[in-house]
């Protein structure tokens, strides 16, 4: 534990503290503009830093991964558009805060709920690594079947008023999610003779479309010409009521837990740990319908499980050499071009290093604490102001630009107007977008796991019930469906009994 | 034949385009990648723009275009003009492998190969308990049970896959591919003992290897490979022909001018050669390897018949 000190007195010197700033800033810029991604930024930013010190690069990739999943919540909430698939579940109470005029207090909250799900998730990095690595290697194709499935029957309870609609939805999506070449049997399915078809439907292109486009269109409807006043913005700073954060806590440990849970399952990501925490608190919750309708829990839950997932997602990389998704890959390239070797033997080669991004990881989530209140969430906000003439057209822009250079390929522009105009269309008729989006990620896990699942068991499906975690997940999956039915009875028995 | 065309377009675009050598290059080059950001063959190829752009005197704009395993930056890059100012840094899959299993809209003609510039084995690993201790006893387990063991691979058809069922088909041999969606998740599975046998790319599995947790038998390269102690190249069991490598290239779209080409050539070849490029790819187990135009050109015809037949008798592909 004690190379922790000497890690810490390397982070803390001049070029890593200047990276992290410099870098947690425009994590957060990448985060609020849809479209731009963390993952591209850090792609063509770090070979830039092969010749620096390994502290500053990746002190750089600290800073923009965790700022880039807070800045995310400032569109979520301010104009009900994700920033990165990540906040998609920040809109649900976050946009109805900010409608009631509780911008400020739904940022504040974000902010908050952002940094301590960073740190306790990087405590937990630099605690438990090799420990909570150790948990990820149980976790074989049944498992991961059972993990996809259970989010499916999150979304379930999440659909809303009308479940008919979301379970539309979901299909929807699950429909999507099976285009592309099939990865178990190398046939193309859905591509229509389409090259471009071939890897599927990209999930951030439909996403763009899909959650962007809708809310725009909606703001050129209002065809406002002026703009807000900075009074009428209510950005001034609302300080927490007495006992607000204290009610926080324990959506604050449940998202910690479930974020953490999630990161270190290389494949699952951000996005599942946000809805996760988003169900577990509504789930939690005395007052479940109040959720969607600007219920600051929401915010917190998405928000501080998201972060959480990021340090975690750490875990895999840095004990196994198992890189869980494109940033933590990024990650293990930047230490090997320093001669490091990823795996079991990573901690003891160089602990100083290892622990040095473990502290960055550690330093950029309280960054966020500082900058995001201070700096970025007044200026960012500021564009909320800007009259819908002038908005409009700006963030339509930064869609294009940002999808065009995921792929580099102009389709993928007409995908996201396509999605943009179903999800207009759909909105209209209450459809409830979400549950598109989980399909397009949990339908190919869910359906991929299983196949791979069954290769192995040689068709035996018991093996998919019979092993320990995947069998307490699958009654983990009933009990989430159930919950919401349970607490209905015992809420009409109390009422029953009160009134006898 | 194949070549022979290509080579004979070669000359008829060398007689007209002699002129545009002179000054070539006179503005930014555009490098297309068919993988997202991020990869190893994005790496890679980012890594050694940064040389080219010091020897060109040049700078290089990285294109990345995704999916459909490289074939979609393969059809759009075909499409660029043969002028030097467009370049495509791939590896070998998206050329020989996929065209195996999707309808490509492009041949190995629709390319001028330039060179290529490094390269890697695959290999295949077993729990450190698995009875058998050289790649001649691996491969006869395997043989004496068939589909008794299961093996990760990179994806349906890949050119791991299809790097391992070149040999299996060779010694007969019946083992279930588990595809995974690359080497990090193969890894996980075979490290938790979802999977017995671990196929991919040393690198990620190398740190195992030096604790003992696993045992790699087998590379898929004639020769065998210094890092892996006990594995046998397949030359060691008797089966050089059936090397298969992940390797990567640059080319330029079909009808290039051979001068450029040439010149083209030279410089990758030094820039790959350079140590820092050296030591770079050391880090991901890969070694320089520069073979030019036409004799790519032949080793791209070589691998992808190989490749095709090993496919067909898999039942995979058209």
């Amino acid at each position: 534990m004690e190379f922790y000190t000497q890690a810490l007195s390397n982070v803390l010197t001049f070029w890593p503290l200047i990276a992290m700033i410099g870098s947690t800033l425009l994590g957060v810029f990448i985060g609020a503009l849809p479209g731009l991604n963390p993952v591209m930024a850090i792609a063509l930013l770090l070979p830039l830093t092969y010749s620096m010190d390994p502290l500053v690069a990746l002190g750089m990739v600290a800073g923009i991964y965790n700022g880039s999943m807070y800045g995310g919540a400032i569109p979520a909430i301010l104009l009900r558009i994700p920033g990165t698939p990540a906040s998609i579940a920040t809109t649900f109470d976050g946009f109805p805060m900010a409608d009631k005029g509780e911008a400020s207090k739904a940022l504040k909250i974000a902010c908050w709920s952002s940094a301590v799900g960073g740190i306790v998730s990087a405590i937990a990095l630099m605690t438990m690594g090799p420990l909570l690595a150790r948990v990820t290697l149980f976790f074989g194709p049944a498992e991961y079947f059972w993990i996809a499935i259970f989010g499916m029957a999150s979304v379930g309870v999440m659909v809303g008023s009308d479940p008919i609609k979301g379970i539309m939805a979901a299909v929807i999506g699950l429909l999507i999610g099976t285009m592309g070449i099939d990865s178990l049997s190398g046939q193309a399915r859905f591509t229509f003779g389409q090259t471009w078809l071939l890897g599927g439907l990209d999930l951030i292109v439909v996403l763009v479309g899909l959650y962007a486009l809708p809310p725009v269109l909606q703001l050129a409807e209002k065809c406002d010409l002026k703009g807000l006043s900075a009074a009428q913005l209510k950005l001034t700073n609302t300080p927490f009521n007495k006992g607000e954060i204290r009610g926080l806590i324990p959506t604050w440990i449940r998202s910690s837990g479930i974020g953490i849970g999630v990161g270190i399952l290389p494949g699952a990501g951000g996005n599942i740990a946000a809805f996760l925490s988003y169900n577990a608190a509504k789930n939690a919750s005395d007052d479940p319908d109040s959720f969607g309708k600007g219920n600051p829990q929401g915010v917190a839950a998405a928000e501080c499980g998201n972060n959480a997932d990021n340090a975690a997602s750490m875990i895999p990389a840095l004990a196994l050499g198992i890189p869980g998704n494109v940033v933590a890959a990024l990650v293990l390239s930047a230490l090997t071009i320093h001669g490091l070797q990823p795996g079991p033997q990573l901690f003891h080669q160089n602990p100083t290093l290892v622990g040095g991004f473990m502290m960055e990881m550690l330093i950029t989530s309280l960054l966020i604490l500082l900058l995001g209140g201070a700096v970025a969430t007044r200026v960012f906000a500021q564009f909320q102001r800007l009259p819908g003439v002038l908005l409009v057209p700006s963030i339509l822009t930064l869609m294009c630009v940002g999808v065009y250079v995921i792929n580099g390929r102009p389709v993928d522009l007409w995908v996201m107007l396509l999605a943009g105009v179903a999800g207009y269309f759909l909105e209209k008729v209450n459809v409830p977008l979400a549950p598109i989006i989980l399909g397009m990620i949990l339908g190919p896990m869910a359906e991929q796991s299983v196949r791979r699942a069954l290769l192995i068991s040689r068709g035996d499906a018991t093996e998919l019930l019979t092993r320990p975690i995947s069998a307490t997940l699958a009654v983990a999956t009933v009990l989430v469906v159930a919950w919401p039915l349970i607490k209905a009875v015992r809420r009409k028995r109390a009422i029953a009994t009160k009134s006898d | 034949m194949k070549i022979k065309t290509t080579l004979i377009s070669l000359t008829a675009a060398a007689a007209m385009a002699t002129p545009a050598f002179a000054e070539y290059p006179e503005r930014a080059i555009e490098l297309t990648i068919p993988a997202g950001a991020g990869g190893g063959t994005d790496t890679s190829a980012r890594k050694l723009a940064i040389l080219l752009e010091e020897a060109l005197g040049q700078s290089i704009a990285v294109l990345n275009v995704g999916g459909g395993g490289g074939s979609v930056g393969a059809s759009q890059f075909m499409q660029a003009k043969p002028d030097g100012y467009s370049l495509f840094a791939t590896w070998n899959s998206p050329l020989t492998t996929v065209p195996q299993l999707q309808n490509v809209a492009y041949t190995l003609d629709s390319f001028t190969p330039i060179a290529s510039t490094s390269e890697t084995a695959y290999t295949l690993c077993v729990d450190a308990d698995f009875p058998a201790e050289t790649g001649e006893e691996f491969l006869a387990e395997l043989a004496a049970n068939p589909d008794k063991y299961t093996y990760g691979n990179d994806g349906i058809g890949g050119t791991m896959q299809l790097a391992a069922e070149r040999i299996f088909q060779a010694r007969e041999i019946s083992a279930i591919a588990i595809p995974f969606g690359g080497a990090g998740e193969t890894l996980q599975n075979f490290l938790g003992g979802h999977v017995d046998i671990y196929g991919g790319s040393i690198s990620t599995v190398l740190p195992y290897v030096e604790t003992g947790k696993a045992k790699c038998l087998l590379v898929t390269s004639a020769a065998d490979v210094p890092a892996l102690e006990q594995a046998s190249g397949l030359a060691a069991v008797g089966m050089p022909e059936n090397e298969t490598l992940l390797w990567r290239a640059i080319l330029g779209p079909q009808g290039m001018d051979p001068e450029i080409v040439e010149m083209l050539g030279a410089i990758i070849e030094t820039a790959v050669n350079d140590p820092s490029y050296v030591k770079f790819l050391a880090t991901k187990g890969e070694v320089p390897n520069v073979v030019l135009g036409a004799n790519l050109g032949a080793r791209l015809q070589a691998e992808f018949d190989a490749l095709a037949a090993v496919s067909a008798s898999l039942g995979l592909g058209q």
